[in-house]
C-alpha cells in the first residue's frame, strides 16, 4: 500500500493483466445472470477513486457485470441503506438489495471475497449444508451482520463470505464487511482488536472465522433476542 | 499502487481424483505441481485461503531467490503458480474421511471428493501460552497474528511473547508499522536466528530473557503482562495494550489420526524420507510432520510426498 501521505495519483490498472486474465476465465465458467456493483462514493474520501476504479475495471472483464456509481448523499443510497463511502455492493439489482455489502475497499484478502460474492450472485446461488439451511430458513425478521476486517488478514474472508452466503440464501440477513483501519472510530465503538470481529444486530458479538455450523448459531441466538 | 489483490480459486463440483492434498500452503501447493505434471489428477482442498501460515510471515528472507518478501507475496505467488495446475478449493473445510473399498472418500463442505491417495498437508496452528488472561482477553489484546491485528495497536506498546524467529518476525513487522513491541523470551539467550537478532538490536527492540510469563492482566482490556524474571526469581510487569504470542505451533492431524495414521508423542504424523506415513497410500508434507517449519522444507516435502504418490500408484 501508498503511504498515506502520498498524492493520490488516479490512475486504471489497479488490476494486473495476468490476474485479469484468470478472473475473465473464471467469470466465464461461472456467471449466468446479471450482477451490477453499486460503488457509493463522497467527498474526502481516500479510497473512493480507487473502490470505483477496481469495480470498474472487474464489470469490463465479463458482460454479464455492471458497474454503477452513485453518491452517498443521492436517492440510490438511501434506497440501499448506504451512508458511508466507499461502500461497494455486490446485487442482482432485486431480491438481493443492497444486503451483500463492503464498506471500505475490498482489497488485499478481500477482494478474493467479492469476486466469490459476485460469482455466487450471479448463479442466485450459495453452498450451505443442509442442516445449515435449515437453520437459515428460521430467520424471519432482519438480522446484520457487521464483519471487521484489516486487508492483511487472511483468515477474514471466510468470514466475511459466510455473512455474504447466508445474505444470499435469506432475504433478511445483511452482510457488511467493514474495513477496520478506515473507520477506526467505528471499529473503536466494538473495541475491535483482533480481526475478524463479527458483530450481529449491533448485539452478538465473536471473534473468528468459524464453520458454517458455529456462525450460524451466532446468527439465530442474536435472531432470538428479537423475539 | 499495489492492493496485494488475492484471487479466489473456488471449485465447486465433487469429484473423483487420483490424489487429495488437504492444506494449502507450501507442501501443499508444491504437491499439487508436481502431482499434476507427473499425470496425476489431484485437488488441493483447504479450510481457508491457500498459502498456510506462511501467509502470516510478514518477511521472509529465506526463500531460495527471494532476498526478502513479503510472506502475503511468497504465498500469492506459490497459489498463482499451483493454480496453472491443479484445482484450489478454498474455504472449504473437510470434515471427514472415510475408507471406501480402497478408495477414499473426502467429506468436505462443499462437496464430496473420491481420491486413490491422500497428502496431508495440514501444517500447524498457533500454540497457546495457557496462563491466566489469555483466553478472557482474546479479542481485547491478545492476539496471535501481527499482520491481522497489528495495526490496532499504532502508537502502542505491546509485548511479543516468545523470541524465536516468528516472535522476531513478529516484533519487527510491530516496529516498522509503528508500534513499539517489547519481546519476552523463556530462554537465557536470543531464539532466533542471528540475522534477526542484528535487526533487532539494530532497531532497538528490547528482548528481554529468562522471562517465564504468568499473567496477562487488566480490566476489560490488557493493561499489563506479568512474568516471572528466571533468573533472579523476581516477579516484574509491563504495561502494555497488546500481547502476540508466538510461542510455537501445534500440528492439525486430527483428520490423519482417524485414519490410522502414526504420529509422534506431540502429534505431529511420522513420515519416511519419501513422505510415507504408516498407512498405505498416504503420506504427509510440511509443518505437520514436525520437521523442520520452513517454507523451503515443506515444498520440498510435498514435492517429494507427490513424487512417491506417483511411485506408488503407478507401479504397485
Amino acid at each position: 500500500m501508498i503511504p498515506i501521505w502520498a498524492p493520490k495519483v488516479i490512475e486504471m490498472g489497479y488490476i494486473g493483466d495476468k490476474d485479469k486474465e484468470y478472473l475473465k476465465e473464471e467469470f466465464s465458467k461461472h456467471l449466468k445472470e446479471n450482477v451490477k456493483l453499486l460503488v457509493f462514493t463522497g467527498d474526502n474520501c481516500q479510497y473512493c477513486n480507487v473502490a470505483t476504479a477496481i469495480a470498474q475495471e472487474v464489470a469490463e472483464l465479463h458482460d454479464a457485470i455492471e458497474f454503477h456509481e452513485y453518491r452517498v448523499d443521492s436517492d440510490e443510497a438511501k434506497i440501499y441503506g448506504v451512508d458511508k463511502a466507499p461502500t461497494v455492493i455486490v446485487t442482482d439489482g432485486d431480491k438481493y438489495g443492497g444486503r451483500i455489502r463492503y464498506v471500505g475497499l475490498p482489497s488485499g484478502y478481500e477482494f478474493s471475497s467479492l469476486i466469490e460474492d459476485i460469482i455466487d450472485v450471479s448463479r442466485r446461488t450459495a453452498e450451505v449444508s443442509e442442516e445449515v439451511k435449515a437453520q437459515l430458513d428460521m430467520i424471519d425478521k432482519p438480522v446484520r451482520i457487521q464483519i471487521f476486517v484489516t486487508p492483511t488478514c487472511p483468515y477474514c474472508p471466510r468470514a466475511v463470505r459466510t455473512a455474504h452466503r447466508f445474505a444470499i440464501l435469506n432475504e433478511n440477513i445483511t452482510g457488511e464487511m467493514v474495513e477496520a483501519i478506515e473507520f477506526p472510530e467505528w471499529a473503536n465503538k466494538w473495541n475491535v482488536m483482533s480481526v475478524p470481529h463479527i458483530v450481529i444486530n449491533e448485539d452478538v458479538q465473536f471473534i473468528g472465522a468459524y464453520p458454517d455450523e458455529q456462525y450460524i448459531k451466532y446468527v439465530v441466538d442474536a435472531w432470538k433476542k428479537m423475539k | 499502487m499495489d492492493l496485494g489483490f488475492v484471487l479466489p480459486s473456488a471449485s465447486r463440483e465433487s469429484k473423483d481424483v487420483d490424489v487429495a492434498i488437504i492444506g494449502a500452503g507450501p507442501a501443499g501447493l508444491s504437491a499439487g505441481i508436481y502431482a499434476v505434471r507427473a499425470g496425476l489428477k489431484a485437488i488441493i482442498i483447504d479450510k481457508g485461503n491457500a498459502g498456510g501460515l506462511a501467509e502470516e510471515a510478514p518477511f521472509v528472507e529465506n526463500y531460495l531467490g527471494f532476498e526478502g518478501i513479503k510472506g502475503e507475496d511468497l504465498a500469492k505467488r506459490f497459489k498463482e503458480h499451483a493454480m496453472k495446475y491443479v484445482e484450489i478449493s478454498e474455504r472449504n473445510e473437510v470434515k471427514e474421511i472415510i475408507r471406501d473399498n480402497g478408495i477414499f472418500v473426502i467429506k468436505a463442505e462443499k462437496g464430496e471428493y473420491r481420491a486413490k491417495a491422500i497428502i496431508f498437508a495440514t501444517g500447524t496452528t498457533h500454540k497457546k501460552l495457557n496462563v491466566p488472561g489469555e483466553n478472557e482477553f482474546y479479542g481485547k489484546g491478545v492476539s496471535y497474528c501481527v499482520t491481522c491485528d497489528g495495526y490496532f495497536f499504532r502508537g502502542k506498546k505491546v509485548a511479543v511473547i516468545g523470541g524465536g524467529n516468528s516472535g522476531a518476525i513478529a516484533a519487527i513487522y510491530l516496529k516498522d508499522i509503528g508500534v513499539d513491541p517489547v519481546v519476552l523470551e523463556f530462554m537465557p539467550k536470543y531464539m532466533c536466528e542471528k540475522a534477526y537478532v542484528d535487526i533487532i538490536k539494530e532497531k532497538g527492540i528490547e528482548y528481554i530473557t529468562n522471562a517465564m510469563v504468568t499473567e496477562i492482566a487488566g480490566k476489560d482490556k490488557v493493561e499489563k503482562v506479568i512474568y516471572k524474571d528466571r533468573n533472579t526469581g523476581e516477579t516484574k510487569e509491563i504495561s502494555v495494550d497488546g500481547v502476540f504470542i508466538y510461542i510455537g505451533l501445534i500440528p492439525i492431524s486430527d483428520l490423519a489420526k482417524k485414519l490410522g495414521v502414526e504420529t509422534d508423542n506431540r502429534g505431529y504424523i511420522k513420515v519416511s524420507s519419501k513422505m510415507r506415513t504408516n498407512v498405505p497410500m498416504v503420506y504427509a508434507a510440511g509443518d505437520v510432520t514436525g520437521i523442520a517449519g520452513q517454507i523451503i522444507i515443506a515444498a520440498g516435502q510435498g514435492a517429494m510426498a507427490a513424487l512417491t504418490a506417483y511411485e506408488d500408484l503407478t507401479f504397485s
